[in-house]
């Protein structure tokens, strides 16, 4: 396992901990922070996925090996649902103009989504 | 009423010409309300009322202090929205669904117990105030009030499971108690001047139709008494017509009514209310049975005297009969008594001694014996006949008895001839009786006693019969024609009180219709007096709000009263005229319903010095925003403005074009947990953000490495959209192509690139003038930022976000 890799699970932790946690010191910042913390996750979790199969992707644009999930994932809908949680996490990651921060529903919508990956990257 | 609005209607009065003293008393008697005005047509002159000065004084202005929520509509645990009081613009900024709207509401509700936002809409709607997750629910605004020593705290507090109306409301003066809401008399104001606007009455006021619209400005501009004024005349004008129509109409079924009754009077009461104009007094002489009809009373008059008819007494004609007989036979049995010789005897005496007196002495012209008459016959038979009547005298006693009795048929049957002769003018058949009074009156010529009385005994029956048969036919008649009249006279009484009340009525509407005539026309001129400023205001408002839209607002009217009232919107597209709102895109109608909320919000009579304005934004295109953010800023200047809206547009304008605000994010959490933090600006905000995540002992520090460089690259971005932006719209760019630029820019380098050199495309430039101006270390930050990692320690991460600052800063100083 390399260096800056950190168990894909172990960040979403992570995230969900901001999310729910109502503490006075994260207040109002929770949504960026977990936002950042959960496409990591994600990311790690597809690292994890190309691993096990033994493939060497890490070079390629995110959106490329989002494209590859497809094929490698069994679940297509899963892959389709990973793809849209990273593209709207990415959104919330960056600064655009006129947007607020995501909700604590859309965060978890896109938590679900996550996990689900980080598990089939681990067990299938 | 309102002292000056009475003496702008008296002073126009006074100027008009065309006013008459009939009907002008009327119009002032309308000012004073409906009391008032009946008063004044009922000839007492109404004193003029004053309302008590309370509510003309202008009372203290009120800024908002803070709103507290607990357990309403999206908010959970309680949360307190502080504000600054006093004038200014406060953004308050969250996401739909982060709770924002529901301190919008319960402001409203606080105030006014209820919520626009809900009052049409279904039940299910109202029903959702309460938050599932907080059973305690309780709204509190604290309102400071010019010229009163201490805050103003207005609450409602719901017992768990207590419906929306069942709140407990406690209003709080200076820390003390007061009675209730009521008492701080705001109500009106909240009506007229109402300092709230949600999104969805921005939508509506334009959509409800002309009247609606109408209606929420027209209350600004204190008319209602004239309106009232106006109400009451045409109130009082429409009650008499309803009078007059309701008689009208009972008088035509009264005519039908009276049609069937065969009696004079029911045909005098037709006869005076057949036309327009009604004889009432001939109904009620016709009801008290007087007054002209001469014919119809003798025809009554003649029914009652055959009504009265006594037909021959049989006992009485028995009677007669019998007498009759008596004497008949007297006188027969009489006829060979000595007395009747002798009664005979001295009839031809008299008559011998007659013919001597008048023919001298003489013979006797019986038997001829010469000189037979002569003195001493004269004198020796004048004894005689004395002596002979003498004896007669019994005979002659007979035949009296016999005269009398043969009077008295006459007797038996005295009919009133006056009322016989005129039967066949009440349709009496009187031919019976005729036939039987011809046989009857066959007695007049009758010499022989006994005949007579078998002639009256057997004429008298039929007699009888037929005088009975008449009489009974005349009091049936009578009877008829009182059984028809006796309950139409009822029917007549009962219509005369509403006809004389309608004939009052009448009178009154031909004084009531010129001066509700009057008034509307004054009342329209004084309208278009009052609300020419506001138009102005709001057309002003619309010229900032209109930016690049075709849609010219020129003159904006209220006309019409009752159902035709109407806002009219003098709409210019494009150079084109008289075009409908319906042209008009959904974020222009917006701005225009916006142009008008403010100047009715703004007025000076308005108690509040706030507006609540929720979500305006919504459907307006960036350049209108930014026209919001300057017509805000003005209206900020002497209001407290507080701006609920759910994106980052508004408050980035506001940003932008050095608006002085105060901005208030919201978030929400799980279970309803409703967070509000003031913001910075969007770079200032993430750096605060990323030091926090930094120095949060709760977090572990891989989770901080994690997500510092994100905060941080969020910041920069932040900082580059920010040079763009007020380089290139600076210089006139369209907001559209500018948003464009920057979203196409890509990562952070070419965003930086854009914001240093207006290109996106060298970012490899970008970065090594970052190097060469900025110092190597700004660089290595801006490239760790960039990739999203940092190193693995906390001092490092810390270290991060410092350096993140100093670029930021340099970027905007730099561009």
């Amino acid at each position: 396992m390399r260096g800056e890799d950190y168990p894909a699970e172990g960040i979403l932790d992570m995230a969900h901990d901001l999310l729910q946690r109502a503490d006075p010191a994260t207040r109002g910042l929770w949504p960026r922070a977990s936002a950042l913390l959960a496409r990591q996750a994600l990311e790690a979790g597809v690292r994890r996925l190309w691993e096990r199969r033994e493939l060497d992707l890490r070079g390629c644009p995110m959106r490329a090996q989002l494209i590859c999930l497809r094929t490698y994932l069994e679940d297509a809908d899963l892959a389709a649902r990973t793809a849209h949680a990273w593209s709207a996490l990415t959104r919330a990651c960056h600064h655009h103009p006129y947007e607020l921060a995501p909700t604590a529903a859309e965060l978890q919508g896109w938590f679900v989504v996550v996990a689900a990956l980080i598990r089939s990257a681990r067990d299938g | 009423m309102d002292r000056g609005l009475r003496s702008i209607v008296r002073s126009r009065l006074e100027a008009d010409d065309s006013v008459e003293e009939a009907w002008s008393v009327l119009v002032l008697g309308a000012l004073e309300g409906r009391e008032g005005l009946e008063a004044e047509l009922a000839g007492a002159r109404a004193e003029p009322r004053d309302q008590a000065p309370a509510t003309s004084r202008v009372p203290g202005g009120v800024f908002l202090g803070s709103i507290a929520v607990e357990g309403f509509r999206g908010i959970g645990p309680g949360q307190l929205l502080e504000l600054r009081p006093g004038p200014g613009l406060t953004l308050v900024v969250g996401r739909n669904g982060s709770g924002k709207s529901s301190f919008a509401e319960a402001l409203e509700v606080v105030l006014t117990g209820d919520s626009m936002r809900w009052r049409d809409r279904a039940a299910v709607w109202r029903e959702g105030w309460r938050n599932l997750h907080q059973p305690a629910a309780s709204l509190a605004a604290t309102l400071l009030v010019e010229g009163e020593p201490g805050p103003c705290v207005v609450s409602r507090r719901w017992e768990p499971q207590a419906p929306f109306e069942a709140a407990d409301v406690l209003v709080q003066r200076d820390g003390r108690p007061v009675a209730g809401v009521e008492t701080l008399g705001w109500a009106d104001a909240l009506r007229t001047h109402r300092p709230f606007l949600s999104y969805n009455e921005l939508g509506s006021l334009l959509d409800e139709g002309p009247s609606r619209l109408y209606d929420a400005l027209s209350s600004i501009l204190g008319l209602e008494d004239l309106v009232e004024a106006q109400g009451a005349l045409q109130e009082a004008r429409r009650s008499r017509e309803k009078v007059v129509k309701e008689a009208t109409e009972a008088r035509d079924r009264l005519l039908e009514r009276l049609e069937g009754v065969e009696d004079d009077r029911a045909r005098r009461v037709a006869q005076a209310i057949q036309g327009k104009a009604w004889d009432l007094e001939a109904v009620e002489a016709a009801l008290a049975g007087a007054g002209s009809g001469a014919t119809a009373a003798a025809a009554a008059d003649v029914l009652r005297g055959i009504a009265a008819l006594e037909p021959p007494d049989p006992a009485a004609v028995a009677g007669v009969v019998a007498e009759m007989r008596a004497a008949a036979r007297a006188v027969e049995s009489a006829r060979r008594t000595t007395a009747a010789r002798s009664r005979d005897a001295a009839a031809l005496l008299d008559l011998a001694l007659a013919y001597h007196a008048a023919h001298g002495d003489g013979d006797c012209p019986v038997c001829g014996r010469k000189r037979a008459l002569d003195r001493a016959w004269s004198d020796r038979q004048r004894t005689a006949a004395g002596g002979l009547r003498e004896a007669a005298r019994e005979a002659d006693a007979v035949h009296e008895r016999a005269e009398a009795a043969r009077r008295r048929w006459e007797d038996l049957a005295t009919l009133r001839l006056d009322a016989l002769r005129r039967a066949g003018e009440v349709g009496l058949d009187l031919s019976g009786l005729v036939e039987a009074l011809g046989v009857w009156v066959q007695a007049g010529s009758m010499s022989d006693l006994g005949a007579l009385a078998d002639h009256l005994e057997a004429a008298s029956g039929p007699l009888r019969d037929a005088v009975v048969r008449l009489r009974d036919a005349a009091r049936a008649e009578l009877g008829r024609k009182e059984d028809a009249w006796r309950p139409a006279a009822v029917d007549v009484a009962g219509w005369l009180a509403g006809a004389r009340e309608a004939a009052r009525g009448a009178v009154d509407v031909k004084r009531l219709k010129p001066a509700e005539a009057w008034l509307k026309k004054a009342a329209a001129g004084i309208r278009d007096d009052r609300f020419a400023p506001i138009a102005d205001k709001a057309a002003a408002i619309w010229e900032h709000l209109r930016q690049q839209s075709h849609v010219e607002l020129g003159r904006i009217q209220l006309t019409g009263d009752g159902t035709r009232r109407r806002v009219v919107l003098d709409v210019t597209v494009d150079g084109v005229e008289g075009a409908a709102l319906g042209v008009m895109s959904q974020g222009e109608l917006h701005s225009l319903a916006l142009s008008l909320f403010v100047p009715r919000a703004t007025l000076p009579e308005s108690p509040f010095r706030f507006i609540v304005i929720d979500d305006p934004v919504q459907s307006m295109d960036p350049a209108r925003v930014d026209g919001l953010a300057r017509v805000l800023e003005s209206a900020s200047a002497d209001r407290q403005l507080v701006v609920f809206t759910h994106d980052d547009r508004l408050p980035e304008a506001v940003r932008r074009l050095d608006v002085a605000a105060d901005i208030v994010e919201v978030t929400r959490r799980d279970g309803s947990v409703v967070e509000l933090r003031r913001a910075l600006d969007p770079v200032g905000r993430y750096l605060e953000d990323a030091l926090a995540v930094a120095g949060t002992a709760e977090l572990p520090s891989s989770a901080a490495g994690r997500v510092v460089p994100g905060l941080c690259r969020l910041a920069l971005e932040a900082a580059c959209m920010e040079v763009v932006r007020r380089r290139r719209l600076g210089r006139g760019e369209r907001h559209a192509d500018v948003e464009g630029a920057l979203a196409e820019a890509g990562p952070l380098a070419r965003l930086v690139a854009l914001a240093l050199f207006d290109d996106a495309a060298r970012d490899r430039d970008a970065l090594e003038r970052v190097e060469r101006e900025a110092g190597a270390p700004l660089a290595e930050a801006l490239r760790r930022c960039g990739e999203g990692t940092s190193g693995a320690g906390a001092v490092e991460v810390v270290d991060l976000v410092r350096r993140a600052a100093r670029l930021a800063a340099w970027l905007r100083g730099a561009a």
